[in-house]
């Protein structure tokens, strides 16, 4: 029985197709572990919790500190009300700043207000400080 | 008309980039009798390309200082997902790297296409080699291990012999009496700026040599004559030969993919073969690790040095041979170039390479 030849377009095809799908398996092999290798740590997954001394907040001042990878800042507005927020600036990411004289942050970068609350003022951060949740405990807060 | 037609038409239109690629590769013809040893360039090439890239990889974690390197070395090892690939891959390719350069320098010492008109191709390829040992020498130290630590301190202190500046001259490689931070900071900007800096410009210049030139015949086979030297520039042209494009680049690739499986054969299979015990502990002062040794690459210098009734005299001859090599074509300027009738060169060659072998087991044993 005589074979069909197969013509050259179709063969040089098949062989294209080939290389292209071995180039494509080759550079997946080379990619994934670059990939990973640039990748930030993942974390644990769960919500930290952090306690703090009452007493390293005064009345009408702030506390900053790292909370979750990222700056986060501890108000005590009246004795015994406690209020933490993020501080990153819902405008552009910088960091917000205490001003115990006004009793509000401001953001440095594009002069954005918010009360001791988290509300915005004034200026062009378009939603309020991201809230974390307090809760006394004795002498100690616990954020998170 | 497919999008490849229009990408190449676009660029054609505007680089004129259908000729370069005719005149680089379809049709840039090569000897008919090319050997495999005429692969070991675009080898190299690519070995120096993942070089490259696993060095810049590497550079985010690495730690450039004597109190943190040991410790962020681990971290990418250990802890850094896919870490312990990057740097292996590193570690050992700069070991087959070395490997590939002799291979290469002996294929071209053999069919000696050092000579007239490719002088500068030769020097600028030997330059290529020492600078890839100096980049060898000052990358050992950043993993600031044990082993990396005494083996400075040793290579840095055989300097020392050089008569009247001796001193002066280790003080100066190693920033202070000892090494030190001083050392790792200088070592470490020599190995990612200082010496890629002058590498990179280097191969170009190699390979400028070799396309200006044009690739040089193999000296084998019964119609072979050694060419008259020109009094003007010519470049070799091949118009019986067989084109860079596809029948060449694809026994580059053949070999290319050898290579390659022999890197990464080493580095899943046997990633310990380059890291002896005093690699594992951090580097430390005031204690000598016994049997401290030079890489596989250096000890036939480290031998050369015990060998010799004074340090300065081993020093002195290794200076010469290295200087003997970098000079060979304005020294060697007989125009045979087939082996069968260079029976001096060839026996030196053989007796050459046995030397360097005997001597490396020599040094690895004593």
């Amino acid at each position: 029985m005589e074979e069909s030849p197969i013509s050259p377009s179709r063969r040089r095809f098949f062989l294209s197709i080939l290389l292209a799908g071995i180039g494509a398996m080759l550079a997946a092999v080379a990619l994934w572990p670059l990939w990973r290798y640039l990748s930030p740590p993942a974390g644990s997954g769960k919500e930290e919790k952090m306690a703090m001394a009452r007493n390293l907040v005064p009345v009408g001042g702030a506390h900053f500190f790292q909370f979750n990878g990222h700056p986060a800042v501890l108000l005590q507005n009246s004795p015994g009300s406690f209020l933490a927020f993020s501080a990153v600036c819902t405008h552009l990411g910088c960091i917000i700043q205490w001003q115990p004289e006004k009793g509000e942050f401001l953001c440095p970068c594009h002069a954005g207000r918010f009360s001791s609350t988290g509300a915005v003022l004034a200026g062009p951060p378009p939603k309020p400080l991201e809230s974390i949740p307090v809760t006394l405990s004795g002498d100690q807060v616990l954020v998170g | 008309m497919g999008v490849k037609t229009k990408i190449v038409d676009f660029l054609d239109v505007r680089l004129g980039i259908r000729d370069i690629l005719e005149q680089n590769l379809t049709k840039y013809l090569l000897p008919r009798n090319i050997n495999v040893w005429y692969t070991l360039g675009a080898v190299l090439l690519t070995l120096f390309a993942i070089q490259f890239a696993t060095g810049i990889l590497l550079l985010i974690y690495y730690i450039p200082n004597t109190a943190d390197a040991f410790a962020s070395v681990q971290e990418i090892m250990n802890e850094v997902p896919f870490g312990w690939l990057i740097r292996t891959v590193h570690a050992v390719g700069a070991n087959i790297i070395v490997l590939a350069l002799l291979l290469h320098m002996l294929s071209v010492l053999f069919m000696a296409s050092y000579k007239r008109p490719r002088e500068l191709t030769w020097v600028a390829g030997f330059l290529i080699l020492l600078l890839s040992l100096g980049m060898c020498l000052t990358g050992y130290l950043l993993p600031w291990s044990q082993l990396s630590f005494w083996a400075t301190t040793v290579a840095t202190e055989s300097s020392s012999e050089i008569p009247l500046v001796g001193d002066a001259v280790v003080r100066f490689l190693r920033g202070g009496a000892m090494v030190g931070q001083p050392t790792l900071g200088r070592f470490f900007a020599l190995h990612v700026m200082g010496f890629p800096l002058v590498f990179g410009p280097l191969v170009l210049f190699h390979l400028f040599c070799v396309r200006r030139a044009g690739v040089s015949r193999p000296p084998f086979g019964e119609d072979y004559r050694p060419s008259e030297p020109l009094p003007v520039f010519r470049h070799e042209e091949h118009p019986e030969g067989i084109p860079f494009f596809p029948n060449y680049m694809a026994k580059d690739a053949a070999v290319i993919a050898f290579f390659l499986a022999l890197l990464f054969a080493i580095v899943f299979f046997a990633p310990g073969l380059f890291f002896p015990p005093a690699a594992f502990d951090p580097a430390d002062p005031f204690v000598t690790p016994a049997g401290i040794k030079p890489e596989w690459y250096f000890l036939w210098a480290y031998q050369t040095l015990k060998v010799f009734p004074s340090e300065f005299l081993g020093l002195a001859v290794q200076g010469g041979m290295v200087t003997f090599l970098l000079f060979l074509p304005f020294i060697d300027r007989f125009r045979e170039r087939r082996p069968a009738k260079r029976p001096v060169f060839v026996t030196c060659y053989v007796l050459g390479i046995l030397l360097f072998v005997g001597l490396s087991i020599w040094g690895h044993y004593s």
